[in-house]
């Protein structure tokens, strides 16, 4: 039963008393969106972060590449120094450390391990320096303040926010038939109108109805010429940042049909084509699927699926219902099922689990002290460097279908090695009080498991404290959950 | 310019007949063949690797970010002077260039190029598996790749058990830990685990990056050193694949100093370096580039070049039929550019893929064009390439 704080959330401290009605105890945890725990001085909303990611990208795809244009080395001193004028390098280590902190500090851990799984399903995949000032006040203001919401609001909000906008590229969707598609210009200048299919395609493939929907080409086509017209607004034409809006003038003109409905012209069909998409039965089926996938097993039975969609038929997908129903599978199913975690999970519930004196994630008041324009110390680059290594960085995944939920694409040499390296360090990043203190382990495992005679004793053949963490943290009953 | 398209596909004509010879089975081989892929991420510029000897229109678009000094290949190509490692086995007749190539991508965004080039589909981030994959999958090699990369590349997808070998700082833990875990996995039956156990006890300390010099190990020409050692034992992989990144040069490409030089010396280091340690199982390899797309003839005002489509692919190793620039090349006129600006690619990248992999997993070429690639439609060079 204890593997259940796991499962849901990242295990108990050694220190922790069990809460003794665990259902209830994870449930609650989704009914509200609190304040973040984290309490530095770098909170910044999505908009305040674009100022950055906008000087950055307009000096160095222009101001610098003229001004140094043949001079490649001093191409590469001048944008060194710009990246750390914006902060480049540090934004992500601040949004990590926001991150993990609602894992391993806050009251509400099962809402953090929630909040990852959105993020990851509503995916900004590393390009355009997005992960590098973007992403994570992305997952903050649009994913996770919309986990108390409906799925259609959450959907809605992540479609039209502006770093999906950017990444999946609706600011090149451009209706062929619209008033700006139909200008001279585009003739003169050879730039023709054409839609971008991309972010309609993953608006149904990923976000809602998954190809199970049975859209076809034409559907895709057709959602993107509904898609038409949302873009940040554009000067000179550069995007400079500004807010997502419609724009009438690149609409694509006329009625558009996806999966046999008609959508009128306009700003609403967007709107309304995400209500209907995320009516669609398929939806429904796809997102409990992976839930249960990301809680449970690789394979998910239709017995685990039937009650979250249930739940989300019930309530309308009001997301907090659809959760306590993917939790109380997870906790009906406890015992049968064990799921391998996904490193940056697994790397959580170490922290967690070894304890309170933790120096992780970095606390506050050290980041707090840097400034912008100066090198970000090695210190504070950890978090980056560290979910770099065990392959699961949050917001630099290579493609827009984000981490994989399967054990198979976790289990490589090069990942199990991080794994022992990692539990190394883990235990590295205890007080000295704490790594000479014998009964540490003993305590963390009577604490987090039923059966802790079994797995005192596979520990005890350890040599020495450290060797015990590597290998408490690599046991088949940790890695799984 | 003076060869034209027609005489490269007289050139060709000879071969033909060979087709559709010999078809259903191949003989087994009796050596293991190794596969090499190097993933050039970003664009890589076929033109400033292998430019076109005496084009006035080339030269004309590319005053600032020429290349002087090449190296001459044939009467119409040179080859990038930087290019040592490769140059030698050019020399030793196992280089070759496929020309005027690309994967079927028009679109010009890294982001779906790079996920075909991996897939090697057409549509982006439909299939969630490799190419390569697959056809190991198909020739029932599994626990036969290593990827020098971190995570597991999407290329290699679609077979199980793969190995990779990307360092981590730090020292391995004793061997007294992994023969610990190593038996609670016995005992647990976590087969799985288990496996990768073996794998990592194989792991030596010096492998690892630790130190102050430790970093280097995870450059690239360092982990070719070390693929190569695996790539050469019998019953070591049979497929590396590896990544090259910053070939996307919108500014400051330069010319033989250039950001873009350094990205192909590196690609080449990593050559260079498989070549010298694989000694004589150099002679059983194929090693091949791929890339998202290729970049426009035309420079920009930051002497740099935009994303366009027809590229080089570069080929080393034993078991290439010979040097040789293999192209049907379609010109450089504005009209036989495509869009006006870009190279044009007249053969489908994958299928000098899928003819590598029928000559080094020893599998009929149309089993992989079926089951690999669909059934699209693919030409078989094989006999033109490669040692069949």
């Amino acid at each position: 039963m204890k593997n259940f704080f796991r499962k849901v959330a990242f295990g108990l401290k050694p220190e922790e008393k069990a809460p003794s009605d665990p259902l209830t105890w994870a449930q609650k945890q989704v009914e509200t969106i609190p304040e973040l725990n984290w309490k530095g001085k770098y909170i910044y909303s999505e908009k305040e972060m674009r100022k950055y990611w906008i000087t950055q990208r307009v000096e160095e795809n222009t101001t610098l590449r003229k001004k140094y244009k043949n001079d490649p080395k001093g191409l590469e001193i001048a944008e060194r120094q710009l990246e750390n004028d914006t902060g480049g390098k540090f934004w992500q280590n601040n949004e990590i450390s926001i991150r993990h902190a609602e894992g391993v500090r806050s009251n509400n851990p099962v809402l953090a391990k929630l909040w990852y799984f959105w993020g990851n399903h509503f995916t900004i995949s590393e390009t355009q320096r997005l992960h590098q000032y973007s992403t994570g006040a992305y997952q903050r203001e649009f994913i996770r303040a919309n986990m108390d919401k409906t799925f259609e609001t959450m959907v809605y909000e992540a479609t039209v926010a502006w770093p999906m906008m950017m990444h999946l590229d609706n600011k090149d969707n451009i209706g062929p038939k619209s008033k700006s598609g139909k200008e001279e210009w585009r003739r003169r200048e050879k730039e023709p109108a054409t839609l971008n299919e991309n972010h309609a395609r993953e608006l149904m493939e990923l976000h809602t109805i998954s190809p199970e929907g049975g859209y076809t080409q034409e559907d895709v086509q057709e959602l993107a010429k509904i898609m038409t017209g949302w873009r940040p607004k554009w000067t000179k034409k550069k995007d400079h940042g500004h807010d997502v809006s419609f724009d009438s003038e690149i609409h694509e003109p006329g009625k558009k049909r996806v999966l046999g409905k008609d959508y009128k012209r306009g700003k609403e069909g967007i709107k309304l084509a995400i209500k209907d998409l995320v009516n669609h039965p398929s939806c429904r089926e796809f997102i409990a699927t992976k839930l249960c996938t990301y809680l449970i097993t690789d394979k998910p039975t239709k017995e685990m699926i039937t009650p979250i969609i249930k739940a989300w038929e019930q309530f309308d997908g009001h997301l907090p219902e659809v959760h306590k129903a993917a939790i109380k599978v997870a906790f009906e199913y406890n015992d049968k099922y064990e799921k391998f975690q996904n490193p940056e999970n697994w790397w959580l519930q170490t922290i967690n689990m070894s304890g309170a004196t933790y120096a992780y994630p970095i606390p506050e008041k050290k980041i707090d002290k840097f400034e912008l324009g100066y090198l970000v110390s090695q210190e504070l680059r950890e978090p980056d460097w560290l979910l770099e290594s065990i392959g699961y960085h949050p917001y630099r995944s290579k493609q827009p279908n984000g981490y994989s939920d399967l054990s198979n694409d976790w289990m490589s040499t090069e990942l199990i090695i991080r794994r022992l390296m990692y539990a190394k360090k883990a235990f590295h990043k205890y007080k000295i009080k704490d790594q000479i203190d014998d009964t540490i382990h003993e305590k963390i495992i009577r604490t987090n498991f039923d059966n802790p005679d079994k797995i005192l004793k596979i520990v005890s053949r350890a040599k020495s404290n450290e060797e015990k963490h590597m290998i408490l943290f690599n046991l088949p009953e940790v890695l799984r959950a | 310019m003076k060869i034209s398209r027609r005489d490269f596909l007289k050139g060709s004509a000879t071969t033909l007949f060979l087709a559709g010879f010999n078809l259903p089975a191949l003989a087994a081989a009796s050596k293991k063949k190794n596969l090499v892929v190097i993933m050039l991420r970003g664009g890589m510029d076929g033109l400033c690797a292998v430019p076109v000897i005496g084009d006035k229109n080339f030269e004309k678009r590319r005053k600032n970010i020429l290349i002087e000094n090449t190296i001459k290949l044939n009467s119409d190509f040179a080859l990038h002077p930087r290019l040592k490692g490769f140059n030698e086995c050019w020399k030793e007749n196992t280089g070759s260039i496929i020309h005027a190539t690309s994967i079927p991508y028009t679109q010009r965004s890294h982001f779906e190029g790079q996920n075909l080039m991996e897939t090697g589909g057409r549509v982006a981030y439909q299939e969630k598996t490799g190419w390569v994959g697959r056809a190991m999958k198909l020739a029932k090699l599994q626990g036969d790749g290593l990827a020098l990369s971190l995570p597991m590349p999407l290329l290699l997808r679609g077979v199980p058990k793969n190995n990779n070998y990307f360092p981590a700082s730090g020292s391995l833990p004793r061997k007294e830990t992994l023969d610990l875990l190593r038996s609670v996995y016995a005992e647990s039956s976590e087969d799985e685990l288990l496996e990768m156990m073996d794998f990592i006890k194989k792991r030596k300390d010096e492998q690892m990056m630790s130190g102050t010099t430790g970093h280097g190990k995870r450059k690239n020409k360092n982990l070719a050193k070390q693929a190569a050692v695996y790539l050469r034992k019998a019953d070591g992989p049979r497929v590396a694949v590896f990544e090259v990144n910053g070939f996307d040069t919108h500014a400051a490409q330069g010319g033989v100093d250039g950001t873009h030089t350094k990205c192909l010396v590196e690609m080449d280091d990593i050559i260079k370096n498989l070549k010298e340690n694989l000694k004589e199982a150099y002679n059983d390899t194929i090693i091949l580039t791929v890339t998202e797309f290729g970049r426009t003839i035309k420079q920009n005002g930051g002497n740099g070049t935009e994303h366009g489509y027809g590229t080089a692919i570069f080929m080393a190793g034993g078991l290439l039929k010979k040097s040789q620039v293999y192209t049907d090349w379609p010109g450089l006129k504005r009209k036989e550019m495509h869009e006006g600006r870009d190279l044009n690619a007249t053969i489908d990248a994958r299928s000098v893929y899928a003819s590598a992999m029928s000559s080094v997993f020893d599998l009929d070429f149309k089993r992989i064009q079926k089951d690999v690639f669909w059934g699209e439609d693919l030409q078989n060079l094989s006999d033109k390439l490669f040692k069949v």
